[in-house]
């Protein structure tokens, strides 16, 4: 027997049950992002490859070979595709994400389904890309003599590290984001000063030594792409303190977003 | 028998008009909060208001009423894609809704594609859909198109293919909101057989639609829904009745003069007398009625054919009196005049009829004024306690009431 009434809803054992059995859904829905995103475009899943791509060449030559900026003695290409490639799939999973409800408000309005399915699919659907690109960060380093090494397989940290932290910002701000539309045109221009916030074109190293850990904690991004340099480009284990803090504080955060995601839930249908 | 939906004291009410609200604004209603300016208060809407209904395991139950009287709003709530202000809902079993499915359709796709995705966010497995495949592509009779991306199909198409899904899923509850009215003739009356087939296996339905008819054919119950609250609840038929009434009786209070314009002739009056010739507006069943078409000539016209007919709502009419058959017509009309049609006896069941009518040159030929709505005419009368057995409500079938009587078993 279901039980509907009103009012702000919260996290519950049934709602998570429930996200559980609609897991095929979540399923389809991934499915169906990847399809659309390639259905209509010619250079198709390249596009996942291109972008961080360009992105680092462009800081090679500006920020490695002008402004000569340090680059943990790795070829600046490298180091930044290693930062670009983490980045890339933040970025583009969470603003997804945060868009997710409002695109596809016909559903909202018309199908019950548990509504998280939605951002969390975006989150989903955005680590194909990132994969497609983490292999060209793979064959790259391999390029540059950075052979296979067994510390790769720390790299699924660093990715769960990134699918956490773009599910707590996509919960929450695709929820704010039906009530206030204002967090679509904020979003993109966070994001833009995310990419400098986090240590992408420069080295964790560049911070002092007291703010490092702080700051890393902080911003799991952070603590995601020094774990992927490490791993990738000296060969290194990722760091435990970082990585376990980053962890607890991107949690806290996933548990925050998918509060406000839960207690704005029950409002979608009338104000998208 | 145990309810498979209740509604407990339900209300809902929406903020008005605004569609979606900038961060501006709630600034600004902080900033006025804190210089305590009063504002004016939201204008708030009240879709529905205090609505309690249960509908029992298996009936099939229908909610009617005008637009904007509650009607989806309730199916929303029922279906979790909505929820109320206050009160509580209780849906015992899987729930199967369908509020316009096939516009949630992703245009991109193929109808493979998004059957399969429809399918699951409907509550098929993936072996489910495929399963029930060939039958859903079948009854949507959508073709090879299949495999075309939704967006290349005709909107009628993308609307059947979602009907066609959710006719096909097996829940326990079904929830259908005028899902049916975009398909062709052919694809609605599948559309009815296939609710009937659930209903007969036991599944509880709710309906909501404006075609009577199926309501009728389908339900059971129904609801008449008016502005947010119930306004009456019975079997289906009677319900469905009153509120034609209702819709009819407030049709006829608009429009009585049935003029209509013309270049060389123009009807500018239909008026109703009763035998004595007096002036009526509503005509006793059973007694004679003579129907005065008041026209105006601007021209000398001969031979003119009149046709008057009665319809209960359609072109075609139950009864029509017509010059082109009669071969009664006058020889030449000038100026303004009329014709009276007297219908001896009106066989009519009480309830709002249409008067139609048309105007032919002579020998039928040429148009002076089209088969058209003239005016509306309302019924009236008791035809209950006639016989011995007297009916306990003022249900009526059928437009008609042709003279009649029944021989027994063991009667000559």
């Amino acid at each position: 027997m279901l039980e509907i009434r009103g009012g702000p809803g919260r996290i519950s054992l049934a709602a998570l049950r429930e996200l559980w059995l609609f897991r095929e859904v979540l399923a389809a829905f991934v499915v169906r992002h990847v399809k659309v995103r390639y259905k209509q475009a010619a250079v198709g899943i390249g596009w996942a490859i291109l972008q961080p791509v360009i992105a680092a060449a462009l800081f090679a030559v500006f920020l490695g070979r002008l402004v000569d900026v340090p680059s943990e003695g790795s070829p600046y290409l490298l180091f930044a595709l290693a930062g670009m490639v983490a980045w890339n799939y933040f970025s583009s999973a969470a603003g997804a994400a945060i868009d997710s409800l409002v695109t596809d408000q016909a559903l909202i309005r018309k199908v019950y389904f548990p509504r998280e399915v939605l951002p969390l699919a975006s989150v989903a659907a955005a680590v194909v890309d990132f994969l497609a690109a983490l292999a060209t960060l793979l064959v790259a380093a391999w390029l540059y003599g950075a052979a296979p090494a067994v510390q790769w397989l720390a790299l699924p940290l660093s990715l769960l590290l990134l699918v956490l932290a773009a599910a707590a910002f996509g919960l929450g701000l695709s929820a704010v984001n039906v009530y206030y539309r204002d967090v679509r045109y904020a979003v993109p221009f966070l994001l833009q000063i995310g990419l400098f916030a986090s240590p992408v074109v420069y080295s964790l190293s560049a911070v002092p030594e007291g703010w490092r850990e702080p700051y890393a904690i902080l911003n799991p991004i952070a603590a995601a792409i020094d774990g992927v340099r490490r791993v990738v480009l000296h060969h290194e284990w990722p760091d435990v303190t970082l990585t376990a803090g980053a962890f607890a504080w991107t949690l806290l955060l996933l548990l925050a977003g998918y509060t406000c995601f839960k207690r704005l839930e029950r409002g979608f249908s009338d104000r998208i | 028998m145990a309810s498979a939906l209740s509604f407990d004291h339900v209300s809902k009410s929406y903020r008005g008009a605004q569609e979606y609200r900038a961060l501006r604004d709630d600034v600004m209603a902080g900033v006025a909060r804190l210089a305590r300016v009063r504002r004016p208060p939201r204008r708030v809407v009240n879709a529905l208001d205090d609505i309690s209904l249960d509908v029992p395991e298996g009936q099939s139950f229908a909610l009617i009423g005008s637009n904007g009287a509650g009607k989806t709003t309730a199916l929303k709530i029922a279906s979790r894609i909505a929820y109320p202000t206050s009160g509580r809902v209780r849906v015992r079993g899987r729930v199967g809704a369908l509020i316009e499915v096939g516009t949630g359709m992703h245009p991109e796709l193929t109808g493979r594609e998004n059957i399969q995705l429809f399918g699951r966010i409907l509550g098929l497995s993936r072996r489910d859909v495929s399963r029930r495949f060939d039958d859903i592509v079948d009854f949507a009779a959508i073709g090879p198109a299949i495999d075309q991306p939704v967006k290349q199909f005709s909107s009628g198409m993308a609307l059947r293919l979602g009907f066609a899904l959710a006719a096909h899923l097996e829940p326990d509850v079904l929830l259908v909101d005028e899902a049916i009215a975009v398909g062709d003739a052919g694809f609605q009356y599948r559309c009815v057989e296939r609710m009937s087939d659930l209903v007969r296996e036991g599944r509880t339905l709710v309906f909501v639609s404006h075609d009577m008819s199926a309501v009728e054919t389908l339900c059971e119950r129904a609801v008449l829904l008016r502005d947010g609250r119930v306004a009456l609840d019975g079997p289906a038929r009677d319900v469905v009745h009153e509120y034609l009434l209702s819709v009819h009786a407030s049709l006829v209070e608009q429009d009585t003069d049935g003029a209509v314009p013309g270049e060389d002739l123009e009807i500018a009056s239909v008026a109703l007398l009763d035998a004595s010739g007096q002036e009526i507006s509503e005509v006793p069943t059973g007694e004679a009625i003579t129907i005065r078409v008041g026209y105006v000539a601007h021209r000398p016209i001969r031979r003119p054919q009149f046709s008057v007919g009665l319809t209960h709502g359609p072109a075609a009419p139950l009864s029509v009196a017509s010059m082109l058959v009669d071969g009664r017509t006058p020889d030449v009309l000038a100026g303004a005049g009329h014709v009276d049609c007297t219908f001896e006896h009106l066989p009519l069941q009480p309830r709002t009829y249409e008067i139609w009518g048309e105007v032919r040159g002579e020998a039928g030929t040429g148009d002076l004024v089209t088969w058209q709505r003239l005016r509306r005419m309302r019924v009236t009368g008791d035809i209950l306690g006639e016989g011995k057995s007297v009916v306990t409500h003022s249900l009526v079938y059928g437009p008609v009431r042709i003279p009649y009587h029944w021989t027994l078993p063991g009667e000559a």
